[in-house]
């Protein structure tokens, strides 16, 4: 048997660390499993590439959190080279040449508070446990599968009943805060507790990444939770990096998906699934070649899933109007630099500070204006961005004494039409970065040795996520849990059988968390496929 | 009965406040045979909603206007009509006026609008019935929703099946779809809302600005507008998005005819009557002190007044846990708008109106364009400054109500978005005249002669509705109007039953569920869980 022929249990659509992951569990319950990626390397947004000869740039994402234990455990992914090296913490410099800083160790952060504000050290403790315990009430929920509300079921009701019974025994006034974590800004939420600006811009930073909402925008205190959910297990799982680049982490789990016994092709471009009889029976490459599997499964964005690698015509068409509407609004960009040395910020008074990420967010009204500068359809002027300087911990990035600089950028828009062609877009929207930047660190013109700038229409044109939004859609309320993507499609199957969804914008949503390649799994599993 | 003998006597019930809401918590409660006495610490009975003359002959709606979504079951319940209570129809329900002298008209008649829409969009006008259709449905669900006493969650019991079952009883033939439909839109904003509907930014500015009336956001945030959009079709006499109509004589004549309803059912009614305390005995209130000095005995208390009022000015603190009191104080308030009286020589000449004027300024006159210039006009309270093209909601009612000035002159009331009740500089006793001169111009660019038409002005700033009206923060809603404060959470989580941590105190403010607007459902929401209560 030739291996055109060879037919296949599960075909994954989408390199991605979803897909990859999906690919892994798959395998590992002895499905036969292939892999089609159409860039040259795996990864998806999670890639490590050499850009620039002897610098080896983190691309599109940044950091690694989020990636839950069990997955690293059931994988045996350290095994297959996983390696986070914690980050040392953060730095914020502020307009006035102080700062603020956070470490990995909560005492020294408590003392640096304390320098800005007593009340606020003291409260500080009780804050943070209260966010891990509001993310411990989330977490089973995560992992709930998503009933359909329109049309329940048994199973559905079950899940309701288990929903209902759970914010039940968290007692009231968890589950208050609960509600009030669920909707409102992360600057009401957060001033609810802290009276020093800068402390609440360093929270509330985290509470915008990934979103095209700003710090006094509803619902940005629950992407905050979200990323302290990435944080429950200890310090393991603080943000860190990975070793060789985030593009570790995804050749990690391909390597376990291969230990597995998946196959994973790359520069295999998928056109569209192919669909017999209502059901979809295998996948035609752009290249000519069809594979055939039992199940597809597409770890691409909504939008790819349904409206690309299908013909719409095959789908109900209130389905096809749903994904019409998903909001992807993708509204970050990166700038990855090459750098003759270590960047000089005048207000880092602790040296030890440049292997944490530098954040440039000085004030709650910064990342406010930051946000409104690029909300109709431009770059923020001066954006907010959170740097590392991987190469200080992980000397395999760059030549000895030089330095790579991954810097992730908000706000910029996927059309920022009032800034020239594509081309003068990402020019103007990098300088701007530099500019800024050169404001908290003046010698960091001088060192650039070279500058890789990236827009959301980068993203999009690259990785082919929709609008470059690297969540693969919003994470607001009306695309959450079992609303995302759409409602009554949230639990990673689709109308045409044996076609499935496991990207990031299924349910739980984006992050490197591989949960929604897990999740997908054990649907499919279920289905006896 | 000798007056000894009246000092003594001890009420079944205290409202505290003659807003609305106390009026009819009163008038409820004095129909169920209970005894009734309000307390309101201005001149007149009314709150925010009541007619004052701030220029010799011509009468204004202070602050609430038009025709104030009073609940049809309140209206007949109290007998207002009896009273003087009556609501002259307007038609359109609203005016946009568009830069260049092009303008959007909104009328009651869905076909007739569908024929406005056409001219911006043609894909606009087929989608609009259907937008209609279907939102009536969803906002029927709200509209259930607004008359039950939420429950206390996350625990659900017995009590609140029942009243549960008031709500899904009705709505249970919409189907499971419009409930889906309900919990995806509910968290939205209203810009994505619309988005998904129309296309022409005049047919989506024109919706939009009507949703935002009891917003204190811009129209593109979520867990919020697209939630006042609803709310305000739940409590519209409309089946539409925005009520109609004007009260006659304006709003003063509805708070009115409520206290000769409530007053004609028995209850005693106080003015110039400042409570200064709630009096709290053995964990149970009992009664209220007055500024004079003067106790009153109650079995129950009623504060018509906000929470943060209520719990932080009139209760002793030593009768609260903490953990309550953090809750009161996270409270969001923000008001965000001023109202502007104009008293007028003549009617104004729009730009581009010359057919029937008269009859298209009768409604709601809309200056928010797009979705756009609204949420630019939103971006500054951000910072603590007002907008510098601000979102006009103006009305005429001298068009449907001549009595409220001279023969031939006109008043118009704007509500002025958005003006953020604290400025990052300067202060709003300053600002008057600039704000006053803002409406002015951002009105001329319209009617070009309209400033040699004014013969007085009154600035009403955010301010003004604290200090004088007694609305903290100049909020007219008692507390935005958000996802993080509505039904179970408003106004304070685990209080949302109408009640308070101390036995015989209760709530019936916008402070409380369904929130704001002239609904009066929070106060007959509230004296249905008392007399449940005192049974």
């Amino acid at each position: 048997m030739n291996s055109k022929a060879k037919r296949y249990d599960s075909i994954i659509i989408g390199g991605g660390h979803n897909g990859l992951t999906a690919a892994a569990y798959l395998a590992k319950e002895g499905r036969r499993v292939l892999v089609l990626e159409k860039r040259h390397i795996v990864g998806g947004a999670a890639v490590t590439e050499e850009i620039y000869p002897g610098f080896k740039y983190t691309v599109y994402s940044y950091v690694v959190s989020l990636l839950p234990p069990r997955i690293i455990q059931e994988l045996q992914l350290p095994k297959h080279g996983l390696h986070i090296m914690p980050l040392e913490g953060a730095f914020t410099p502020m307009e006035d040449g102080n700062y603020i800083a956070s470490y990995a160790d909560e005492d020294d952060t408590l003392e640096e508070i304390r320098r800005h504000s007593k009340r606020d050290a003291d409260i500080y403790p009780v804050f943070s446990n209260m966010m891990y315990d509001l993310a411990r009430a989330v977490r089973p929920i995560l992992t709930m599968i998503p009933p359909n509300p329109a049309n329940p079921g048994l199973e559905g009701l079950r899940t309701l009943r288990a929903f209902g019974s759970h914010l039940k025994s968290l007692g009231k006034e968890k589950f208050y805060w609960l509600t009030k974590i669920m909707t409102m800004s992360a600057y009401d939420f957060l001033s609810e507790w802290f009276e020093t600006d800068v402390l609440i811009a360093t929270q509330a930073q985290i509470g915008i990444i990934g979103t095209f909402l700003g710090p006094k925008s509803p619902g940005t205190a629950y992407v905050l939770l979200h990323y302290y959910l990435g944080e429950l297990d200890g310090a393991s799982s603080n943000w860190g990096h990975q070793r060789g680049g985030t593009g570790g982490v995804s050749e990690a789990i391909a390597s376990a998906a291969r230990s597995f016994g998946a196959e994973i092709r790359c520069n295999a471009p998928v056109e569209q699934v192919i669909i017999k009889d209502g059901q979809a029976v295998g996948v035609a490459l752009e290249n000519g070649d069809e594979v055939y599997g039992k199940t597809i499964v597409s770890g691409c964005d909504p939008k790819v899933t349904f409206c690309k690698l299908v013909n719409e015509k095959l789908l109900p068409s209130d389905l096809v109007d749903a994904i019409s509407k998903y909001k992807f609004r993708g509204s970050s960009g990166k700038v990855n630099l090459a750098l003759d040395g270590l960047p000089d910020f005048p207000a880092m008074q602790d040296k030890a500070l440049m292997r944490a990420m530098q954040e440039i967010c000085p004030s709650v009204a910064y990342l406010e204006r930051a946000y409104d500068d690029a909300k109709y359809g431009s770059f923020s002027k001066r954006p907010f961005m959170g740097c590392i300087i991987p190469s200080t911990v992980d000397p395999t990035l760059a030549p000895p004494g030089k330095h790579v600089m991954s810097i992730f950028v908000q706000y910029a828009s996927y059309d920022m039409p009032t800034h020239g062609d594509r081309d003068q877009q990402r020019e103007s929207f990098g300088n701007a970065v530099i500019d800024t930047l050169a404001e908290f660190a003046p010698n960091i013109k001088d060192l650039i040795l070279h500058k890789q700038v990236i827009t959301p229409w980068d993203i999009e044109q690259t990785v082919g996520i929709t609008e470059g939004n690297i969540s693969h859609g919003e994470l607001m309320l009306d695309q959450l849990f079992f609303m995302r993507p759409i409602p009554g499609w949230a639990k990673y199957r689709t109308p045409i059988r044996n076609y499935y969804q496991c990207g990031s914008g299924t349910h739980p949503g984006g992050g490197i968390t591989g949960t929604p390649g897990r999740m997908a799994v054990a649907e499919i599993l279920k289905d006896g496929n | 009965m000798s007056s000894l003998n009246k000092q003594h006597k001890i009420y079944d019930v205290i409202v505290i406040g003659g807003g609305h809401n106390g009026l009819i918590a009163a008038g409820y409660l004095a129909k169920a045979g209970r005894t009734v006495l309000l307390l309101e610490k201005r001149k007149v009975v009314g709150g925010a909603a009541i007619t004052e003359e701030f220029y010799s002959g011509f009468k204004f709606s202070s602050l609430a206007g038009g025709s104030g979504h009073l609940a049809p079951d309140v209206v007949a319940d109290l007998n207002l009509s009896q009273y003087g209570f009556q609501i002259l129809p307007t038609d359109p329900l609203i005016l946009s006026l568009l830069p260049g002298g092009n303008h959007l008209t909104i009328w009651h008649d869905v076909n007739r609008t569908i024929q406005e829409i056409s001219k911006f969009s043609q894909a606009d006008a087929e989608a609009y019935p259907n937008f209609i259709q279907w939102m009536r449905k969803i906002s029927r669900i709200v509209a259930e929703m607004n008359n039950i006493i939420p429950p206390d969650l996350p625990e659900v019991g017995l009590n609140n099946l029942k009243e549960l079952y008031g709500f899904v009883n009705p709505v249970r033939g919409l189907g499971w779809k419009h409930i889906a439909q309900l919990v995806r839109i509910l968290p939205m904003s209203i810009s994505d809302l619309l988005d998904e509907w129309f296309q022409s930014d005049i047919v989506k500015g024109a919706i939009a600005a009507s949703a935002i009336i009891y917003s204190s956001l811009g129209p593109q945030e979520i867990n919020s507008t697209a939630y006042t959009f609803l709310h305000n079709w739940s409590i519209s006499n409309t089946d539409l998005f925005r009520s109609s109509g004007q009260v006659k004589g304006g709003m003063g004549t509805l708070t009115q005819a409520l206290a000769m309803a409530a007053k004609s059912l028995g209850a005693d009614i106080r003015t110039n009557a400042k409570v200064i305390r709630i009096n709290i005995q053995d964990e149970k209130a009992v009664g209220v002190t007055l500024a004079n000095g003067d106790l009153i005995s109650a079995k129950v208390v009623i504060s018509a007044t906000d929470a943060r009022t209520t719990f932080l000015n009139l209760v002793d603190p030593y009768y609260l846990d903490p953990k309550f009191i953090r809750h009161v104080n996270n409270i969001k308030y923000q008001g965000t708008m001023a109202r502007v009286h104009f008293a007028l020589d003549t009617l104004s000449k729009f730009s581009g109106l010359n057919e029937r004027t008269e009859q298209l300024l009768s409604g709601h006159i809309q200056i928010a364009p797009t979705v756009t210039y609204i949420q630019k006009a939103y971006d500054p309270i951000k910072y603590g400054s007002y907008s510098k093209q601000p979102y006009l909601d103006i009305q005429i009612p001298t068009l449907s109500d001549s009595s409220l000035a001279p023969e031939g002159n006109h008043t118009m009331s704007v509500t002025v978005k958005y003006m953020p009740y604290k400025l990052s500089e300067g202060h709003w006793d300053e600002l008057r005249e600039t704000i006053g001169q803002l409406v002015i111009n951002t009105l001329s660019e319209y009617a070009p002669d309209f400033d040699r038409s004014i013969r007085h002005y009154k600035v009403i700033t955010p301010l003004d509705m604290e200090q004088v009206y007694n609305l903290p923060e100049g909020n007219p809603s008692h507390g935005e109007m958000t996802m993080n404060q509505f039904m179970w959470m408003r106004p304070i989580p685990g209080y949302a039953q109408y009640s308070a941590p101390i036995d015989g105190l209760y709530l019936c403010s916008a402070a409380t569920h369904p929130g704001g607007g002239v609904t009066g459902i929070g106060g007959r929401n509230a004296s249905r869980q008392i007399l449940k209560n005192l049974k």
